[in-house]
């Protein structure tokens, strides 16, 4: 199969998503030795590039974190640009959604356009892979992104295998699908420490800009002072 | 009533579409206050998820451009409307651009609401919206109800209700305007 992997994270290769697609090649690249382009829609001078990989493959993943409940602007720039009825499209397609947010919920809606847009562009749907909570791994201690890193790992192993997400890998990682009424309890207390706010304010204090964090610039008040 | 338009077509010429959003402006401008931004023709860049509006300069985006005007008035508006044609099955990347950059308005801080992990506010006051679309030749009910969810979760976001979706094929401009004012 030729592969071909989008990467549709606005941070280009600061993003978190190619954190998971190195987790992914690791295993992959243990069952294929074919190299596998990875094309990052952040680099939007390089749409000629990205038509023909577009065009070339057998096989797209497109991986983006989830913006307002969807895809990012650039994802769905480049939805637009390939679905032109002249543009020949991939076999397969199949997308992985990350999010900050811990639950899988608040990606099930965009999971749905996928799925249409893939039968839009007639090509084979794989299906989706949703992982919640990824947000801060790169600060996280290497013991708490094992599991995540070695999920992502068993997945490349089995698209090589088998040219499909494995299902059993899809169900693990899009838990939780909603908090549990212990772990909202559990928030609840510990929001009233400000604990829940920690990886905010760490950084909103490392910018010297704590205490300007409820700041409203836009506000009537404060514009017609100005 | 003051009322932001969002047009997020994407066609140069005068097309149908932006025609049928001059004359939805003309019909408000009788009674209300209307500032419509043609997205397209305005110097707009994609959010890059820097995080700066969440804890460098809280409130205020990185990228100086003319975003920061649509910003303004959103969050001082009544009522706004996402206006787009339906690209791909789903409103126009001139749009999502915006769209992602409206979290400058809300503050990084969770909270729990319909049990679910949420932004918290920023301001006060989070106007309600619309939507004004125009179909594609393919445009099918299931599409029609992924954008309708889509943005129904926007609107748990933003902390406001999507009041409407009218189709420029299907509605009346009165409609639009009657519904914008009264419900």
């Amino acid at each position: 199969m030729k592969l071909v992997i989008f990467n549709g994270s606005p941070r280009y290769k600061k993003s978190n998503s190619k954190i998971l697609i190195e987790q992914f090649l690791i295993g992959y690249t243990r069952f294929c030795s074919e190299t596998v382009p990875i094309h990052y829609l952040a680099k939007r001078n390089r749409k000629k590039e990205e038509k023909e990989l577009f065009q070339n493959a057998d096989t797209i993943l497109v991986i983006f974190p989830l913006y307002t409940d969807s895809m990012p602007g650039i994802v769905k720039e480049f939805f637009e640009n390939v679905i032109d009825t002249d543009i020949k499209t991939p076999k397969k397609i199949g997308f992985i959604v990350q999010s900050g947010f811990p639950e899988a919920i608040h990606s099930i809606y965009v999971e749905r356009y996928l799925e249409k847009f893939a039968k839009r562009i007639k090509s084979d749907y794989l299906g989706t892979i949703i992982k919640g909570g990824v947000e801060g791994i790169q600060i996280m201690p290497k013991s708490m992104t094992k599991k995540l890193f070695r999920s992502f790992e068993i997945l490349g192993e089995h698209f090589a295998k088998n040219e499909a997400f494995s299902p059993e890998i899809n169900e693990i990682l899009r838990k939780p699908f909603k908090m549990s009424p212990a772990r909202i309890f559990l928030f609840k207390q510990l929001s009233k420490t400000g604990l829940t706010n920690f990886y905010w304010n760490s950084n909103l204090k490392k910018n010297n800009a704590f205490r300007n964090r409820f700041d409203k610039p836009f506000s009537k008040e404060n514009f017609s002072t100005q | 009533m003051n009322i932001v338009i969002l047009n997020g077509d994407l066609k140069h010429e005068k097309s149908n579409f932006s025609k049928y959003l001059e004359e939805l402006t003309k019909e408000f401008q009788l009674n209300h206050r209307v500032q419509v931004f043609p997205l397209k023709e305005m110097n707009l860049h994609y959010c890059t998820g820097c995080w700066s509006c969440w804890w460098k300069t809280p409130g205020r985006c990185a990228i100086n451009d003319d975003a920061e005007e649509i910003f303004k008035s959103i969050i001082n508006a009544d009522f706004f409307i996402f206006a787009s044609p339906l690209i791909a099955g789903f409103t126009s990347s001139e749009l999502k651009k915006i769209t992602d950059r409206l979290i400058v308005l809300l503050h990084p801080y969770i909270e729990i609401r319909n049990e679910e992990f949420h932004h918290r506010k920023r301001y006060e006051n989070y106007p309600d919206f619309g939507l004004v679309l125009e179909k594609e030749t393919d445009t099918d009910k299931e599409d029609l109800e992924i954008v309708s969810d889509i943005y129904d979760r926007f609107a748990i976001n933003f902390h406001c209700k999507k009041k409407f979706i009218k189709y420029i094929d299907h509605h009346k401009i009165e409609d639009i305007v009657y519904e914008t004012c009264n419900i």
